[in-house]
């Protein structure tokens, strides 16, 4: 069988194990947005049950491999509690997890990075505390993490891979499986990389067009970071 | 009438007491220009009365409300006090108008269309009516500043505290800044102004505050108290600075 016969035959069960790929990815992203900046803003804030909370799910999430956060959730925490969950709801459950620490941790590089004169500007004129932090700090931070946030999404997506390991036929599955019946790793393996290339690449020049915009939005002269 | 009252400010960092015991009370209208060496607390007194910095001790009242009262809406009570600062502290994500029309929106619930009025009226004031629609990184710095003015003004102030708001121009600009106090003063607005300018502070106080270590030295019109300053510490900083 020629490479080409072997990409045509396997083309469909690639293109299935991507759309999976891609579903993981994106609702995980989502998910991890919001818990990031929840947790965000539970860390900063002044209240020390919320800190105290967000720190710990923090450095639980950085202090372990997320296979075993993979495994604990599927297998630990659906046994423990008498749950059913379907392996991808778990796989979207634990990158949505794991990402969400450590875009966690970005923003709140992100909102440290904005001079105090700012947040003072803000409640000078009477804002209240949240009113500055949501009008004027978070607009400014969020700009400053693109760059960061677009990478912490490069690794997610990547981190889909380990998803496999629950049984869910996303790329890197399909992968192994087609190799199961053709013996031909190398052809499939590169098969596999070039299609986490293209997503990642696409992703890539998408950020920087976002990143152009918003940067055009405040003057093509900007001297503001 | 008295605009601002404040008793017996005590304001501490750690075990460092900045500041020691100063009353001062404002009138309606009058321009008073703090002065005083480095270091001297004229910042964190002026943050004291709008509550930046929280007074160790001592009582603030402005516009009859006791901004240190434990129960104190300061966000309402902040409404009322415009503060400019030294670094202009311009929203650099916003154009000129909406760094202007931002709080009188959020806080005071303005319509846009009156809040971009009015902050059409306030550039015109500051001499910026051509700048409504660029970014903060674009203008000059004395441009800045007299757009954080207007920012401060849009609220409708009965206070305006100035910390050091010429201190980071180039010299070539800081009469635009200047010519913008000198006519809110006239207009009768009340301010509380730190300031290095002496010429300055010579011509537009009705009453010079000179503070040192955290005190209160000596206070009286300006013709007083550069003209004959009765302490000697008051004397060695002119001497400095004249
Ligand atoms: N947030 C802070 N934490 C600790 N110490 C502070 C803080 N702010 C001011 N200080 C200290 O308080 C003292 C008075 O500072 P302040 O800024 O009020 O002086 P200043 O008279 O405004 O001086 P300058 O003319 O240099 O602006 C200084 O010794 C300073 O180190
Ligand atoms: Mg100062």
């Amino acid at each position: 069988m020629s490479f080409f016969e072997l990409l045509q035959e396997s083309l469909p069960l690639f293109l299935q194990g991507m759309l999976l790929t891609l579903q993981l990815s994106v609702i995980s992203l989502i998910i991890a947005m919001f818990i990031g900046l929840g947790s965000c803003l539970m860390n900063i804030s002044k209240i020390k049950v919320l800190h105290w909370i967000a720190m710990c799910y923090i450095n639980i999430i950085r202090g372990t491999p997320l296979l075993v956060q993979t495994f604990f959730i599927y297998f630990g925490v659906t046994k423990a509690f008498g749950l059913s969950m379907t392996a991808l709801t778990a796989g979207i459950v634990a990158l949505s997890l794991n990402a969400g620490a450590y875009l966690s941790e970005i923003f709140r590089g992100g909102i440290e990075a904005i001079p105090r004169g700012q947040t003072e500007a803000a409640r000078s004129l009477g804002m209240s505390h949240g009113a500055a932090l949501i009008k004027i700090i978070l607009p400014q931070a969020l700009r400053i993490v693109i760059p960061s946030v677009v990478n912490q999404c490069i690794i997610t997506i990547k981190d889909t891979s380990i998803i496999s390991v629950i049984g869910l036929a996303e790329l890197t599955m399909v992968g192994s499986q087609i190799i199961a019946r053709t013996f031909r790793s190398f052809e499939i393996w590169i098969i596999v990389g070039v299609f986490y290339f293209v997503i990642i690449y696409v992703l890539s020049k998408l950020s920087k067009l976002v990143e152009k915009r918003l940067s055009l939005a405040q003057g093509a002269d900007t001297k503001f970071a | 009438m008295l605009k601002v009252q404040i008793q017996n400010l005590h304001k501490h960092f750690g075990s460092n007491e900045v500041l020691r015991g100063m009353d001062l009370d404002v009138e309606e209208g009058e321009v008073i220009c703090l002065i005083g060496p480095s270091g001297s607390g004229k910042s964190t007194f002026l943050r004291c009365i709008n509550s930046l910095e929280q007074p160790t001790d001592g009582m603030v009242v402005v516009d009859g409300k006791v901004i240190t009262d434990k129960h104190a809406d300061l966000d309402r009570i902040r409404e009322n006090i415009g503060m400019v600062f030294q670094q202009f502290n311009l929203f650099p994500h916003l154009t000129v108008l909406r760094n202007i029309t931002m709080a009188p929106m959020q806080c005071k619930k303005l319509k846009r269309a009156d809040a971009e009025q009015r902050a059409h009226e306030l550039l015109a004031t500051v001499g910026l009516s051509e700048k409504w629609d660029c970014y903060p990184s674009s203008l000059s710095g004395g441009q800045q500043q007299r757009v954080a003015i207007a920012r401060a003004l849009a609220m409708d102030p009965a206070l305006m505290l100035f910390d050091e708001p010429t201190s980071a121009l180039d010299p070539e600009v800081v009469g635009d800044v200047l010519a913008v106090m000198r006519k809110l003063a006239k207009a009768g607005m009340t301010m509380i102004i730190v300031t290095h300018e002496m010429g300055f502070a010579r011509e537009v106080a009705d009453r010079v505050v000179f503070i040192d270590d955290g005190v209160i030295v000596e206070q009286g019109l300006p013709s007083q108290v550069f003209g004959a300053p009765q302490h000697e510490r008051t004397r060695a900083f002119l001497e400095k600075v004249l």
